[in-house]
């Protein structure tokens, strides 16, 4: 498992491409502002429509950096915003796992084989990793399940996720209720 | 018994240390850029060579854009994440000579200052760079002085901020290169965060 956040590969593409080209069209104004002031100084061609086309042009362009550059912040702060909303669930689902144990009267190595039966280990794997015998472990899962209330691997995991999901789920069964009466 | 690497979630292993995104591509890029331009014209092309003009007038509009990006960028790479301030420099020094290690997410006072010190230093150099290029400057000593006397200022400010970006590194243990590379700064867990 990695632990470093991963980002939306689409945002961050995204952002390197803004910045990208934020910079060439800034290098691309600049230049265009040379010239025009180049040519403001010569005199000869303030009469020229050309003069007023490429004034225009660098106004367009040195305008467009600014807005990119929002564009930029914005695609920034919602990578930021979702960073820190990932970190704060991780923790959350920490948080809710040790709860449940706790509430449950989980021993240590009961807590050990439930967070591992809740990675999606088989009971072999968590024998062999804890090294003891599978049948141990079909002991020390069954007592988890009965802690727990539940009869199944499945059902253990429904009850985290109820948990996630507990105002969507009264808003369901509120719907469900709403359809039935009607 | 298992081993803390066998049955650590990612949730425990992301606690000893945190990842923060703190450098946006723009600044990154910006910050890349501008070396590559100082080291272009300070170790690769002559000084007479058109490159020279070119490369720092790109040099010029890096920093400009960095510059309106302090205004209006990011929050940590904007002026008011780092404001220009010696006596916060002074009590982070101090600070550290008592052994705090409290990780700064943008620059921490003492590297605004030389942020900012590079910056001028590299307008400065830009400027009279440009003046050269004038008519009503080609050839006038004291440019080319202020010029010559602001690169050997420019590679000494260079020096330290290498120095710098090394020491801190050490001190609170964010590899501060990587986070300009790839912009996350890895901040070791129990450490306080400003």
């Amino acid at each position: 498992m990695n632990p470093v956040l991963h980002l939306p590969k689409k945002d961050r593409r995204r952002a390197v491409t803004l910045a990208v080209i934020i910079l060439l069209q800034a290098l691309c104004a600049a230049f265009f502002f040379s010239d025009v002031v180049a040519d403001f100084k010569a005199d000869t061609y303030l009469n020229e429509v050309h003069f007023y086309m490429e004034s225009s042009a660098t106004l367009v362009l040195i305008a467009g950096v600014i807005f990119l550059m929002i564009e930029l912040r914005g695609v920034m702060n919602r990578m930021q915003q979702l960073d820190r909303g990932l970190r704060a669930a991780r923790g959350e689902m920490a948080q809710i796992i040790d709860t449940f144990f706790s509430e449950w009267n989980l021993t240590p190595s009961e807590k050990d084989v439930g967070l591992l039966i809740l990675k999606g280990l088989d009971n072999e794997t968590i024998a062999k990793l804890r090294g003891t015998a599978a049948g141990t472990v079909r002991a020390q899962s069954t007592r988890v399940y009965s802690k727990a209330g539940v009869d199944s691997r499945a059902q253990l995991f429904s009850v985290l996720l109820e948990e996630l999901l507990a105002d969507e789920d009264h808003q369901i069964q509120h719907e469900v209720e709403h359809e039935s009466a009607t | 018994m298992l081993t803390k690497q066998q049955y650590s979630s990612g949730r425990n292993r992301a606690r000893d240390s945190q990842d923060v995104l703190v450098w946006d591509p723009l600044v990154r890029l910006i910050h890349w850029g501008v070396v590559s331009m100082v080291l272009i014209n300070a170790a690769i092309v002559a000084k007479d060579s058109p490159i020279h003009l070119w490369a720092g007038y790109t040099m010029l509009v890096l920093v400009a854009v960095r510059l309106l990006w302090g205004i209006m960028g990011t929050r940590f790479a904007r002026f008011t994440a780092f404001p220009p301030n010696p006596f916060r420099a002074l009590s982070y020094l101090r600070a550290i000579r008592q052994g705090d290690k409290t990780v700064h997410l943008s620059h921490n006072p003492l590297g605004a200052l030389m942020v900012y010190n590079i910056w001028t230093t590299l307008l400065l150099i830009g400027a009279t760079g440009f003046m050269m290029g004038t008519v009503s400057f080609f050839g006038v000593a004291w440019v080319e002085q202020v010029h010559e006397l602001a690169y050997d200022w420019l590679l000494i400010s260079i020096a330290a901020h290498i120095v710098g970006v090394i020491f801190d590194t050490w001190r609170s243990g964010v590899p501060l290169v990587q986070a300009m590379l790839h912009g996350r700064k890895r901040i070791p867990r129990d450490t306080p965060v400003e």
